[in-house]
């Protein structure tokens, strides 16, 4: 039972370590990838350039702009000269935000007037607009406050302020990285495990060995472990070197139990490499079972919950990523390595992978029949 | 040439069809070949020549009709018939990306062949196909002769009773075609039932009995000297053109 | 011509006859429109939080509920302590929480200020920044809502968002899918042709013939350049005719930095054909090279200001950043003149496409 099983793993190696340029792709290409995506993907917010015309030239409105560069979120854009110029600026996007301060703006404040202040964001950056309006508009506020407590404003009207004090758990720094790295390495994995496995049934198929195979007595269950494995066992070590290396140049925590991920990861390999295989069965030339798996990925990514989140997403489309294994594992991924979960907080995205696994792996199993109808 | 010597033939079968959609590629073909013969099957381009062949190996399910191979049921038994023939088709389907030697130990271990055994075979099979020396070397790099003896030695490794050859010598000069038809009278001398397609008819001589098949139909089985005395004399060559084209 | 023509006139039946390139070449371009411009939202829309109130006074309940009937904030759980948040956490039940300690109608009633914890589950960073200001934010509406008072802010501040005023997602998306698209398809495609006719020996069998290298990579760059206006135009069209996406600017300037970017996109896929060494291995390097990049390091979906300079340098001499910005520039701000994005382009192009012919050459001989 195991012979001819493991004599098709030992094949799948062999062939495998005298590809080098396969070889290069599969251990080489993730890591450096994992290297510059984890620096590209950054959420945090910084360097965005905010152009103010101050038309006032107060030492309040000069605390107001200072307040606003004084993180390093904003960086001083061109000076304009009037209007006009601001809003050349923004759309020759040569700057992000643009602030405007009216002439007699700090008297009007100070006598309880209620003064306009002007805000203006360029929308088609969205990655920045929304947040980058929404920490301007705090930071303004915030400064008011300040200036409020030093009684150099009227007093508000008597309603009783109401704070909150946030806390935030598992990441008090806020750095967005550790929590896009896990994702980088789940998608890169991904793509790997899927597109080779997509590949080798049908490489088997054009070259006419499958047919060979299929005469001998090895039988479909052997077959697809055979395939299989040799992927399985590369995937593992990839992720290991990914998570290893994540943990020492990006200091990604580790709070929970490797005994739980390594329970997420086997059974997200197994819907992959089964669905890879399956895409391998129903295609004749590579180049179809790369386009078949090609096609999964663009929309399995998109669904996961990496690149953008779940919760923002419509219900149809919430729905939808119930159906993708992807979104199971990247939340086990960034639970056990994040906040710490462990076997019961996990406990159905470990079962749904599980089953997932079964599923695909079984209908690999029964596409290889060894007799055609 | 009767079969009474032995009671159980190597292949039989009876009416064997098959049809795809209102095609039918094989039309009820019927076979008795004692074991040790070597059997010359022979027909033009498309007469159905691969097509029952892959039926006889378990490849392909017949529609209609019934064939024993190895005393296996086709069909109903094909994985176990799988254990005792041994199957070469036109392309050499070898590794071109492994080695002569790792290719043999593959297909020794998918049928079974382990360690020890495995390695001995192995040895054994390497002088009797002339690749001593060359067993480290790639199949993608061996001339063509070279290959085709290789994915012989991966059809014979685990001993069957029954090797069908699909255009064994296609694109091989005729030293080397020579050659492998004394590895094949080799293999039929220890009792091994050959099962051989082929193009050329100078190879149809060398094969103790041959058919002919016309679009899907055998039209014509026995001695190539059988063949030629009912055609009226002349080559195999002649016999065959009288046959297909008539 | 003719020669070149003929070669064209057979990569283009290739591609007909093969129902899933077609699939992918036409159906995937619209499928990601539809999904990506109907699902993503970079805006948090509504946030799942759980509610603990430990005061348990009529002050409390009926800041609980306003906070729930707000419309802003969804409250899922109503939790009876503080032990159950971290667990909420883990198994991602909710991103916040939210706890009116104990005191809370005390401090409302004397004033001058009350306060509230909120709990945010930092994982994921960016949500959770954006989770405590939206917070904040809904917090001081219910807040001046219950005390019936029109919040008096000393100044207004008005914020107006500029070529995207409701930051729409299809605004966003649908420009960053074309470059996407055309990258991954046009370069993919080619580079799947060319290494094809390289493996199968057929690219041997029309050297032999009087056709020189530069004519057999224009008749097979053709029906791609084809193909990749196509897809385009189709997903600009559903961007307009579905999302409503505006186009600011004028569509005989768009189509031609399109062109362009094709032209660019096909020398990236010619470029790995003729250096990778069999199709499998063209095939994976040109969806890795082109894939993630392009997601990821254009601009599309990570602000390139957030980047380190060294990483800020590398996206800056990557084509479909400068695209991206020429695309969201012209549909969603009108602008027709972009110096600096074009000369990158057009410099990257010819670089690309001298490098590619160049060394299809050295392949052949």
């Amino acid at each position: 039972m195991m012979g001819p099983t493991l004599s098709m793993v030992r094949k799948e190696f062999l062939q495998l370590r005298r590809d080098r340029a396969l070889l290069f792709i599969v251990l080489i290409v993730p890591l450096v990838q994992l290297l510059v995506l984890a620096y590209a993907i950054n959420n945090d917010l910084h360097d965005l350039r905010v152009s103010v015309l101050d038309e006032d030239r107060s030492p309040l409105s000069r605390r107001l702009v200072e307040a606003v560069y004084a993180t390093d979120i904003f960086v001083p854009g061109p000076i304009p000269g009037n209007s006009t110029e601001l809003e050349g600026q923004l759309l020759e996007g040569r700057s992000d935000l643009a602030l405007r301060i009216p002439p007699g703006f700090s008297r009007e404040l100070l006598e309880g007037a209620g003064p306009d202040l002007a805000l203006i964001v360029d929308g088609s950056n969205s990655s920045m607009a929304g947040r980058g309006a929404a920490y301007a508009q705090a930071i303004l506020r915030g400064e008011f406050a300040r200036l409020a407590e030093e009684e150099m404003l009227a007093a508000g009207p008597g309603a009783t302020r109401l704070l909150t004090v946030p806390r935030f758990f598992f990441n008090p720094v806020l750095e967005s990285r550790i929590y896009m790295v896990p994702g980088i390495m789940v998608m890169l994995v991904t793509i790997i495990a899927a597109l080779i496995t997509g590949m080798a049934v049908v490489r088997e198929k054009e070259l006419g060995t499958l047919e060979q195979i299929m005469v001998t007595p090895l039988g479909s269950l052997q077959f697809v472990a055979g395939k299989t494995l040799p992927f399985a066992i590369i995937s593992l070590i990839d992720l290991s070197i990914a998570t290893l290396f994540a943990m020492a140049w990006f200091h990604v925590p580790f709070l929970g139990s490797p005994g739980v991920l390594l329970l997420g990861v086997l059974g997200y390999l197994g819907v992959t490499l089964g669905l890879g295989l399956l895409a391998s069965a129903v295609s004749n030339t590579q180049q179809q079972a790369m386009f078949t798996v090609w096609f999964y990925l663009i929309f399995a990514v998109l669904l996961s919950g990496f690149f953008f989140p779940v919760e923002n997403m419509p219900e149809w489309a919430q729905v939808l990523t119930w159906a993708n294994p992807m979104r199971f594992f990247m939340n086990i991924v960034r639970g056990v390595l994040l906040k710490g979960a462990g076997l019961v907080d996990l406990a159905r995205d470990l079962w749904v992978l599980a089953g997932m696994a079964l599923l695909t792996l079984s209908a690999a199993v029964a596409s290889f029949r060894k007799t055609s109808a | 040439m009767s079969a009474a010597a032995q009671p159980q033939p190597a292949v039989w079968a009876r009416g064997l069809t098959r049809r795809f959609g209102s095609f039918t590629a094989v039309d009820a073909i019927d076979l008795d070949i004692p074991p040790g013969e070597v059997f010359g099957f022979l027909g033009a381009n498309g007469a159905g020549k691969t097509t029952a062949i892959r039926m006889l190996c378990g490849l392909l399910k017949p529609s209609d009709g019934e064939a024993r191979v190895a005393g296996f049921r086709v069909g109903a038994e094909s994985e176990r018939l799988k254990r005792r023939i041994g199957y070469m088709s036109q392309r050499f389907s070898l590794y071109g990306d492994l080695s002569v030697r790792e290719n043999l130990e593959f297909f020794g271990g998918i049928y079974g062949i382990e360690g020890e055994a495995l390695g001995e075979r192995s040895d054994q099979l390497l002088p009797r196909l002339d690749l001593v020396g060359r067993e480290e070397e790639l199949a993608a790099s061996l001339p063509l002769g070279y290959q085709q003896r290789l994915a012989l030695g991966c059809a014979l490794l685990h001993g069957p009773a029954v090797l069908f050859l699909d255009e064994p010598t296609g694109g091989v000069d005729p030293l080397a075609r020579r050659r492998f038809w004394d590895l094949i009278y080799e293999q039929a001398a220890g009792g091994v039932t050959v099962f051989v397609t082929t193009h050329y008819m100078d190879e149809a001589e060398y094969c103790g009995r041959v058919s002919i098949m016309v679009s899907g139909r055998i039209v014509a089985l026995g001695s190539p000297a059988e063949l030629k005395r009912e055609s009226g004399g002349g080559t195999m060559q002649e016999v065959f053109l009288k046959v297909v084209a008539p | 011509m003719n020669r070149v023509l003929a070669i064209a006139r057979k990569e283009l039946a290739h591609i007909l006859r093969d129902r899933r390139s077609l699939a992918v070449a036409i159906l995937m371009p619209l499928a990601m429109v539809m999904l990506y411009g109907a699902a993503i939202d970079m805006e948090l829309r509504g946030l799942s939080v759980g509610l603990l109130d430990q005061d348990r006074s009529v002050a409390s309940r009926d800041f609980g509920r306003a906070l729930s009937s707000s419309g802003f904030v969804k409250v899922v759980e109503r939790l009876e302590d503080r032990e159950q948040v971290e667990p909420g956490f883990r198994q991602s039940r909710f991103l916040a929480a939210v706890v009116i300690p104990r005191g809370f109608a005390e401090d409302m009633a004397s004033g001058p200020e009350a306060r509230l914890q909120v709990l945010v589950d930092a994982s994921d960073a960016a949500t959770a920044a954006t989770a405590d200001n939206y917070l904040k934010a809904v917090v001081a509406l219910v807040a001046s809502r219950e005390a019936e008072l029109s919040s008096a802010a000393p100044f207004e501040l008005r914020t107006r968002v500029w070529f995207n005023p409701q930051l729409r997602s299809p605004d966003f998306v649908v420009p960053g899918l074309v470059a996407l698209i055309l990258m991954m398809i046009c370069a993919l495609l080619t580079s799947i042709a060319i290494a094809r006719e390289k493996e199968s020996g057929t690219l041997e069998q029309i050297l032999t013939t009087p056709v020189t290298p530069l004519q057999v990579i224009l008749g097979k760059v053709i029906p791609y350049v084809a193909l990749g206006a196509l897809d385009a135009a189709l997903i600009l069209l559903a961007g307009r005719l579905v999302f409503g996406v505006p186009m600011a600017g004028s569509w005989w300037v768009l189509a031609a930095y399109c062109l362009l970017f094709i032209f660019i996109a096909l020398a990236v896929g010619l470029l790995i054909s003729s250096r990778a060494g069999s199709l499998r291995v063209a095939m994976i390097a040109a969806i890795i090279v082109t894939m993630l990049p392009t997601m990821i390091l254009s601009g599309f979906v990570f602000p390139l200001s957030s980047m380190p300079w060294v990483l800020r340098l590398l996206c800056r001499i990557m084509p479909p950043t400068h695209f991206l910005v020429i695309i969201r520039g012209i549909m969603l701000k009108g602008r027709l003149w972009f110096p600096i994005e074009t000369t990158v382009l057009v410099a990257a192009g010819l670089l690309l496409m001298t490098a590619a012919v160049r060394s299809f050459r050295q392949d052949l001989e």
